[in-house]
């Protein structure tokens, strides 16, 4: 159980506060880029309908891709949910840390006061707020391996592609040159989403 | 912990300075807390910043139930006034907080809901203590915008908030002003900077003359008594206020 003085004995909630701001940045930095992706699924949608009978195979790649781009969306706007709420339970946290810290001295200083009953109140509320911190973490770091999931799949799908491209005769310049644009923001995001499940805040360390 | 000195009392009705800590870290600014008791009823009187907060606790908690205070009394809205509100509110959430319209919308920065705060409106207003009838008093730009001193005329004590404030020498603590003349010289330079107005001192001092005050309780420093009040608001009404030298 977490209590009030674990609570408070903990050191980590400022650094906790600094590594979900950290995850919020890349996370912003994802989105960003995961809009990029969805722009170039339709042009490369339109450069198949272009090519034609020569790029059929690149054309149902660039459809798969663009559902994968808005799947991704999907994914980052609950992910930036959960971020949103994580970082308000770390604020609570950070919060409830010195509020039990100045009870307990009041406690300590006098011990037959209200002060005890106050604290313990005090606590149980830590206990709350440490516990949904807790699921907030689990919550976002699920979500962060399905996006990672997600992410592996659309690689996959731009590797086929660059594939695909190889069979576009006049086209295969420009699809080559668009799926491996794709494969390259497909790489980005995959390294940012690694460097996320490597964060402290997930691994405790 | 702080040290509590009565300064007032009949039956129930009693004045109580929450006074010097020699454990504060001498980077916070001394305060003053004053308890004021009526009956059953409490009301603390500037209850000093959020770090301060276990040292008047536990004071108070000698002398009165912390959860039977049923008003806080904000001169202003500075944190070493009232930023440990939202830790009083602990022991009783339904306790009010009187504190200058001005700043009703900024002091639940430091906690409270809606509810918690009572707007005094600028020519001040009366407050009851279980019966027992308290005035708040303007003192409008000494030195916040909104702000206010409150008086007692039973027990005829003026808490004064930051008027009046020494910022005294280490091993010059007393509770009373001793020498006036000595202590005056550690209340100068404080009243020239902070206070912003000429013609509200001027105001505040008229005003107050016509009170009948034995004791004027300032928020900081040592507590004026007797022939000391008047030497002081003397002294004030002389003083050019407003200055910095720069």
């Amino acid at each position: 159980m977490t209590t009030a003085l674990t609570v408070a004995a903990k050191p980590g909630a400022g650094a906790d506060l600094l590594r979900i701001v950290r995850i919020n940045e890349e996370i912003k930095k994802v989105v960003g880029v995961a809009f990029k992706i969805n722009i170039m699924a339709l042009n490369a949608i339109f450069l198949a309908k272009r090519a034609g009978t020569a790029a059929l195979g690149f054309g149902v790649l660039s459809n798969e891709l663009r559902v994968f781009s808005q799947d991704l969306r999907t994914c980052m706007t609950s992910l930036t949910a959960l971020i949103h709420g994580c970082v308000n339970e770390v604020s609570v946290v950070l919060q409830d840390i010195r509020y039990t810290r100045l009870l307990r001295a009041a406690a300590t200083l006098a011990p037959d006061s209200a002060a005890a009953s106050v604290l313990r109140q005090r606590e149980q509320a830590n206990e709350a707020h440490a516990q949904q911190l807790a699921s907030l973490r689990r919550q976002l770091k699920r979500a962060l391996e399905d996006a990672f999931q997600m992410v592996e799949l659309g690689g996959v799908l731009a590797k086929s592609a660059k594939i695909e491209a190889a069979y576009g005769q006049s086209f295969a310049g420009s699809l080559a040159q668009v799926s491996g644009e794709f494969d390259g923001i497909v790489e980005e995001i995959r390294t940012s989403l690694e460097s996320l499940r490597r964060s402290a805040f997930f691994t405790g360390r | 912990m702080k040290t509590t000195k009565t300064i007032f009392q009949e039956g129930s009705h009693k004045w109580v300075a929450i006074v010097r800590d020699p454990q504060r870290p001498n980077y916070l600014i001394d305060t003053n807390e004053y308890l004021v008791t009526h009956g059953d009823q409490g009301i603390l009187l500037d209850p000093g910043g959020a770090e301060v907060f276990p040292a008047v606790f536990s004071a108070l908690s000698a002398e009165f139930d912390p959860s039977a205070l049923t008003a806080i009394f904000a001169s202003h809205q500075d944190p070493d006034i009232c930023s440990s509100l939202a830790l009083w509110l602990e022991f009783n959430p339904q306790m009010r907080c009187y504190i200058s319209w001005l700043w009703s919308s900024f002091i639940p920065h430091f906690g409270g809901t809606a509810e918690t705060f009572v707007p005094i409106p600028d020519e001040g207003m009366d407050i009851s203590l279980a019966g027992l009838p308290l005035q708040a008093l303007p003192a409008h730009y000494l030195h916040s915008s909104g702000n206010f001193n409150l008086y007692d005329k039973v027990a005829k004590i003026l808490f004064s908030g930051d008027v009046g404030a020494a910022l005294l020498p280490a091993g010059q603590d007393g509770l009373f002003v001793e020498d006036f003349d000595k202590h005056i010289r550690h209340a100068e330079g404080f009243h020239r900077r902070w206070m912003g107005s000429n013609e509200a001192k001027r105001r505040w001092c008229e005003r107050v003359s016509q009170l009948d005050i034995d004791l004027l309780c300032p928020q900081h420093g040592a507590i004026y008594r007797g022939a000391d009040v008047q030497r002081f608001i003397n002294w004030f009404d002389g003083l050019q206020v407003g200055i910095v030298k720069a």
